[in-house]
């Protein structure tokens, strides 16, 4: 028995929503399949992974503070990528975006006020929409790759963390630690539910979630997005210019990135520390495909990947798995959603094996 | 990316009272369970593996009477928080948290669990149920600097550390002092690289620093890249951190600085087992064995192994304390008077560097 690739006339809207529910469940047998070989309890680890954090109540906060930024950065991406504007450093302007929030927090140390918030909130947008203007502004008059420079972008921002916090932004009380002062009251995010750490930014994630699958399926913006990513041609007919579509999809996913940088500052850091970018960044592009570019999806997206963060360290705990199957586990999801997608646009026929034609 | 760790135990006499009016009786237990988190791979061959051979020394002495587990590669950030609140919840008694860096998550997730003992390595917040635990590894630098004094013939050594923090500060000065009573002449080059553990970095700081002429090596960071860069260019030597690294670079190590954790992990298991745990605050060397030496490489020779012993051996019998003035800072400015021995106060506040130290970008 043989089985060929066939060219679907239509691209499979079935297999849009089929694959990435395959990917999860491919990546759950096989990583037991793998660990099991390797000498870990593969279906324990599977179990402590994926359901454990589903089923644990007292883990839920963890989840939604490590979805929150996931999905904020990954809805953002996902609006860029429709467009194909490849925007890989958003990761830096996550930074850029928490470093904007920080000068706003430590300006106003020590005052109140209900002001301080949404200044620091709208300064983390700007900045990471600055931050994101610089590979669009290249792109659109040099022409130069905007997944290299939005890339490179990046490990320069973490250098300006470096830079800030060993000197001008230094905690006095620090002994001596590389690290800006604890914000004061009014520049914390607050908590949403008493005796939680569940903050202000996890409802935000979802709003930006639902808001931005608005205006992506009810508006021209939206339609302006995806049409350009689908059909460059046709988009020019229609008088989109491109460069405005580069600018629009890299300030949006900018902007959103410095949102969950300011957010994350302000929420569960509190203060900026060299450890701030921890790869939201970069793991929200898995979400941002896991959630098929489609910003509810990405909610979805973003609450599975928390779900493997949070259930890592749980199986550390519970089954001694070493913390890079974490990694594992995340990347074979990757790998077997963008196998899968190859049955968007084919199909698995049998091919019946030819019956001889008279053998002279 | 990782950050920050270790350090650092403020004496003040305020937070020295803390414990005392908040101390909490804790139960008799039949067994204990313990958690550990580590910045790192416990596969670093240095720090965290360190740690990680503390608690496997713990589980050897105390058999059924103990249960450990431990989550590796923790960030210093609200990671760590959650991590620590899933050992709090799968019943750990007592939980080691074991780089700088955690310092705020263990004081927002001990107020969480009172009934928990936390302890923080190299940090400097402690609470009623926050003890404090260090290692004086400048004792080490002191008996690695007089090899590095005797054998550097360029006369210049680099440090890689991660971050200007005193304990690190301190260690630079404890290499820099004891290389200068061998050789007037020698100086030390820092460079700090913003993280405990990124072997392609130490490993870059290496090269790059070896190329400016040093032939000694010297890190506070986790793991023995750069210990293998200088084996691969063929300089003089390093020194194993955290761990004996020669296995990495047989002919290259000089000697190693070993975390030796165990004993005071078995010590604070054994407190909470007989429900006699307090907040500590403890900050123990050579004498104690916490610190100890790595053996010798086979091209140091044997006046140099006289010298180094003895400084050893002066600090193990407290007849030898390299912070001893007279010190200068680096810009000529007298810092210790002649005869003055620096108090552990002022060494944990350290932010200058002597002489001989270049400063630091």
């Amino acid at each position: 028995m043989q089985f060929r690739l066939e060219k679907r006339r239509e691209p499979s809207k079935a297999m849009i929503y089929i694959t990435p529910v395959v990917a999860v469940v491919l990546t759950m047998i096989v990583g037991a399949v793998i660990f099991s070989l390797i000498g870990y309890d593969g279906i324990g680890a599977v179990r402590e992974i994926f359901l454990t954090p589903l089923t644990n109540s007292y883990k839920w906060q963890d989840l939604g503070i490590k979805a929150a930024p996931l999905i904020i950065i990954g809805v953002g991406l996902s609006i860029a990528y429709r467009a194909n504007v490849w925007n890989i450093g958003a990761e830096g302007q996550y930074v850029i975006g928490g470093l904007a929030g920080t000068g706003i927090a430590l300006l106003t140390y020590g005052m109140t006020g209900w002001w301080i918030l949404p200044l620091m909130v709208l300064a983390g947008m700007l900045g990471g929409m600055a931050y994101a203007a610089i590979p669009a502004l290249l792109r659109t008059r040099l022409n130069v790759n905007e997944i290299l420079t939005s890339l490179m972008l990046t490990y320069a921002s973490v250098q300006l963390i470096y830079y800030l916090i060993r000197a001008p932004w230094k905690d006095p009380m620090g002994m001596g630690f590389p690290q800006t002062r604890l914000f004061s009251e009014a520049a914390r995010l607050p908590t949403i539910i008493p005796g939680t750490i569940v903050h202000l930014g996890v409802p935000i994630a979802v709003l930006v979630g639902i808001v931005a699958w608005f205006i992506m399926t009810r508006s021209v913006f939206g339609y302006r997005m995806r049409v350009v990513g689908a059909a460059p041609h046709a988009a020019r007919y229609g008088g989109f210019s491109e460069n405005k579509t580069i600018w629009l999809a890299m300030l949006v996913s900018g902007g959103l990135a410095g949102l969950a940088g300011v957010l994350e500052v302000a929420g569960p850091f509190q203060r900026m520390v060299p450890g701030f970018p921890t790869n939201y960044g970069f793991t929200a592009i898995i979400v941002a495909f896991l959630g098929r570019l489609n910003p509810l999806g990405v909610i979805v997206a973003g609450i599975v990947l928390a779900i493997t963060f949070v259930g890592g360290e749980v199986a550390q705990t519970t089954i001694g798995l070493p913390n890079a199957a974490t990694g594992i586990f995340q990347a074979m999801m990757l790998f077997f959603l963008l196998a899968g997608d190859i049955l968007i646009k084919y199909r698995l026929r049998r091919v019946l094996p030819q019956p001889s034609v008279g053998a002279a | 990316m990782t950050l920050s760790r270790r350090t650092f135990v403020k004496v003040g006499g305020a937070a020295l009272a803390l414990p005392l009016l908040g101390s909490r009786a804790f139960a008799q237990l039949e067994k204990v369970k313990i958690g550990f988190i580590y910045v790192g791979s416990i596969n670093d061959n240095g720090y965290n593996y360190a740690h990680n051979q503390g608690r496997i020394y713990v589980e050897e002495q105390l058999g059924d009477k103990v249960e450990t587990v431990f989550v590796e590669n923790v960030p210093e950030g609200p990671d760590c928080e959650r991590v620590l609140r899933e050992l709090a919840q799968q019943g750990c008694q007592l939980i080691f948290a074991t780089s700088f860096g955690f310092g705020d998550s263990v004081v927002k997730v001990a107020a969480q669990f009172p009934d928990i003992a936390f302890e923080h390595a190299t940090g400097y917040m402690n609470g009623p149920n926050i003890g404090l635990y260090n290692a004086r590894f400048y004792e080490g630098r002191a008996v690695c600097g007089t090899i590095a004094g005797h054998m550097s013939k360029t006369g210049k050594a680099g440090y890689i550390g991660s971050f200007p923090i005193p304990e690190v500060v301190m260690g630079i000065n404890a290499l820099a002092l004891s290389g200068r009573r061998i050789n007037p002449e020698f100086t030390v080059k820092p460079v700090y690289i913003s993280t405990w553990n990124d072997p392609a970095k130490e490993a870059d700081a290496a090269r790059a620093m070896i190329d400016q002429g040093i032939d000694i090596v010297a890190q506070h960071t986790d793991g023995p890249a750069a210990l293998q860069v200088a084996a691969e260019r063929g300089i003089v030597g390093g020194f194993g951190q955290g761990a004996d690294m020669s296995a990495f670079a047989p002919d290259t190590q000089l000697t190693a600085i070993i975390d030796h954790w165990g004993p005071h992990y078995l010590a604070s298991a054994e407190a909470v087992l007989a429900g006699t745990w307090t907040p500590g605050n403890t900050w123990e060397g050579l004498k104690e064995d916490v610190v100890q030496m790595g053996p010798y490489g086979a091209k140091v020779p044997e006046d140099v192994r006289a010298a180094a012993d003895q400084v050893k051996n002066g600090q193990i019998d407290g007849s030898f304390h390299i912070f001893t003035g007279p010190i200068k800072d680096n810009t000529g400015t007298e810092r210790v008077a002649a005869g003055v021995v620096m108090t552990d106060a002022e060494l944990l506040s350290m932010d200058w560097y002597v002489e001989g130290v270049e400063q630091p970008a």
